[in-house]
């Protein structure tokens, strides 16, 4: 079977086969992929912000920093999340984007909980909670797709029309759940009183570029 | 009603996954009288529930073919990426060839390769989703590990 290139919304550049799993490059894909990347680099070569709290009605500010150990697990899940999502920009295939999601999430949540505070860690929790009832839309949309489409490939879904609305309301409200609602956590007052600037914002960067990405496959997929 | 404490309930993390599930019944509620159809052209296709079982000792699994030599019954979406696809499906390790020999319950062990047989479609026309899904288990073993070794610490 020929790789179908000509439904797919933008200028086809390229792609990489791993098997039935092809990545492919459009112009929209390649900008989210180099974004990503770059973000990643900024994200490893970058020192963590440190924070100086006011004590009110006392003497002595108090400084708030990110210690080594806390460093080093914290960057490694924020360039797993950077390199996730710049390869979630890349993928065609809809399972594997699931499961590209579903890296991500983790990842997110990797790089709070190693933060010991209590409302941080209790946000990252709830978030985890997300997390895992929102695979069960997210990968059972996937197999309600194949079984109405027999197929995953988006460049083949993008051929011709599978009336496949309530399929991707499905599978969009699995991403919402997976990595589209970390910001909402991610923003509450709880988590940014972590130090750590370019961590945290790795999950708002990979969220949105993801949510993004999602919408451009939603309406290839038809 | 007051909006202002509606917002306020919201901004608790504890009620957010309430409210997520509580939409998500919703949903699936809806979604579940929605009709659907079933596509016979499968991808990836496999035997009907228990129509092997007693007949090959690869019970849900066996896709024939001799290994190297004939390929086994896989289809796969772009044949074009994979030249040698089906060609070691039904390799057997000796220990499992043997365990094979004695039990018609083969198939669904676990023994000497992962999923007891070398099943292609995960590790060879879909191996980016194998990476993937291992890779979720060691990032959280990853951060399990961590929270676990470093618990004594404080700030």
């Amino acid at each position: 079977m020929s790789l179908n290139i000509d439904s797919i919304a933008g200028v086809f550049y390229g792609y990489i086969p791993f098997g039935d799993i092809v990545f492919y490059f459009t112009e929209f894909s390649l900008i989210g992929f180099i974004i990503a990347l770059f973000f990643t680099l900024v994200v490893y070569l970058t020192k963590p912000e440190k924070q100086l709290e006011f004590q009110i009605g006392d003497f002595g500010d108090k400084l708030n920093y990110v210690s080594l150990e806390e460093l080093k697990i914290r960057r490694l899940m924020a360039i797993v999340c950077g390199i996730c999502t710049a390869f979630a920009m890349l993928t065609g295939d809809l399972f594997d984007y699931a499961l590209f999601l579903a890296v991500i999430g983790i990842a997110n949540m990797g790089i709070v909980s190693a933060v010991k505070k209590e409302g941080v860690l209790s946000a990252a929790f709830y978030y985890g909670i997300i997390a895992m009832i929102s695979t069960l839309p997210l990968f059972g949309a996937s197999a309600l797709i194949l079984a109405k489409t027999g197929t995953l490939s988006i460049l083949e879904l993008a051929k011709n029309s599978h009336d496949l609305l309530f399929q991707k309301i499905i599978y969009a409200v699995g991403m919402v759940g997976e990595t589209g609602i970390a910001p909402f956590y991610a923003a509450k007052a709880e988590m940014f009183r972590a130090p750590g600037a370019p961590y945290i914002l790795m999950i708002h960067l990979s969220s949105l570029l993801i949510i993004v990405r999602t919408v451009e496959i939603m309406l290839n997929v038809h | 009603m007051d909006i202002g404490k509606i917002w306020n309930y919201i901004s608790k993390p504890e009620v957010v996954p309430r409210l997520f599930a509580a939409f998500l019944c919703l949903i699936l509620a809806i979604e579940f009288f929605v009709p659907t159809t079933y596509y016979k052209d499968q991808l990836y296709p496999k035997d009907i529930p228990q129509s092997q079982i007693f007949k090959s000792s690869l019970a849900p699994y066996d896709r024939g073919g001799v290994p190297l030599i004939k390929p086994a019954d896989i289809k796969t979406q772009y044949p074009q990426f994979e030249p040698i696809r089906g060609k070691i499906t039904a390799y057997l390790t000796p220990l499992s060839q043997w365990l094979s020999e004695k039990t018609p319950y083969f198939g669904t062990t676990i023994v000497s390769t992962p999923g007891g047989i070398l099943d292609e479609i995960l590790y060879y026309t879909r191996g980016m989703d194998t990476i993937l899904e291992s890779l979720t288990l060691l990032i959280s073993f990853m951060i399990f590990s961590w929270i676990y070794l470093n618990r004594e610490r404080v700030e």
